[in-house]
């Protein structure tokens, strides 16, 4: 088992023989975390506005996790594939 | 903080952790001329990590030989590290007009934090937020207008906030954040990382070796001897890490300018 997974079977495949499939793989890890803070900070800032508009509380919160769960889309669909 | 301050010996003052003074410094000449006043021990490390890199390309490629020698030879396999690893990557076959600007930005800033645990100098210049403001703003102003200046001022922003390839309805949620992301936390999130690592990274050397000082030489007791060794030992094992991290946020500064330029000269997809 440890053989197969060593001959390179779990490797992905070479898809960034490109140089334009290369260009949008480097880097991109370490350009992460200003987008799961933006979505945090978009849609925070949203439930927040929401929030002191209708007098609730919880729409700030839920607006977090919301942008959180966006930016993490927008993340996989730039760099996930 | 509660260890230290139990251990400490009883004999009246107690063990302080260094704190942010220790990026507090006046003048370097505190008895010279007032018009000397700006030159501090942080503006001092950043001067003299210009010269440095100054002279290492001069050494190293003012007059090349066919078969390196010397300060060559180190320059070579610096320059293609630097083109291997960071610009090629994110640039490719562009890489070699982006190569003065990232091999300059990578070795600046690399001697810069290695000067953190280089004797009597041991402070990282990008520890004062400032310095890594500076090389950010750089970065993020040639990004604004090579994107402009290769995609239009629409297209850039165009780009920027619809990337192709997503549900039509999508894009309305998504171009807030692509937008704040790229425009104003980009630029933030590059300066504060290379600051933070810094700015924390000496401040944890100097509590263990402020620990190891106090225990083994200010106040000696039969308990604090323990504290003491294992402040000096993790003082040098620190020390091997943080040079390791110095050298890993140079490296992250130089790719990300590199791939923030590629994103500016091309339309990401």
């Amino acid at each position: 088992m440890v053989r197969s997974a060593m001959s390179g079977e779990g490797r992905p495949p070479d898809r960034h023989s490109d140089e334009t499939d290369h260009r949008a793989f480097t880097g991109a890890v370490w350009s992460i975390p200003s987008y799961i803070i933006s979505g945090m900070a978009v849609y925070g800032g949203v439930g927040w506005l929401l929030d002191r508009w209708l007098g609730t509380s919880a729409l700030f919160p839920i607006g977090i996790l919301v942008g959180l769960g966006l930016a993490r889309y927008l993340i996989y669909h730039r760099y996930g594939r | 903080m509660s260890a230290p301050h139990i251990l400490a010996a009883p004999a009246g003052d107690e063990f302080h952790a260094p704190g942010v003074e220790l990026f507090d410094w006046g003048p370097l000449f505190p008895g010279g001329p007032a018009w000397l006043d700006w030159f501090t021990k942080p503006v001092l490390i950043v001067t003299l990590s210009v010269v440095i890199v100054c002279w290492f390309a001069y050494a190293a490629f003012a007059k090349p030989k066919m078969v390196p020698r010397g300060v060559q030879n180190i320059g070579e396999v610096a320059y293609l590290f630097v083109r291997e690893q960071v610009a090629r990557p994110a640039l490719g076959s562009e890489s070699d007009r982006w190569m003065p600007f990232l091999f300059s930005t990578f070795f600046f800033i690399l001697v810069m934090n290695l000067m953190g645990v280089i004797p009597v100098m041991q402070l990282p210049g990008p520890s004062h937020i400032a310095f890594a403001i500076v090389l950010a703003a750089v970065v993020y102003v040639m990004m604004l207008f090579l994107g402009i200046k290769h995609q239009g001022f629409i297209g850039y922003f165009k780009n920027m906030m619809f990337p192709p390839g997503l549900p039509k309805p999508l894009y309305i949620v998504l171009a807030p954040i692509e937008l704040l992301s790229t425009i104003i936390l980009r630029p933030f999130t590059h300066a504060v990382r290379l600051f933070a690592n810094m700015f924390a990274g000496h401040i944890l050397l100097a509590f263990f070796a402020t620990v190891g000082y106090w225990f083994l030489i200010e106040k000696l007791t039969p308990m604090g001897f323990a504290v003491g060794v294992v402040g000096v030992l993790m003082t040098i094992i620190m020390t091997g890490f943080e040079m390791f991290i110095q050298a890993l946020q140079a490296f992250i500064f130089a790719v990300l300018a590199a791939s923030y330029i590629a994103g500016s000269l091309h339309a990401e997809h």
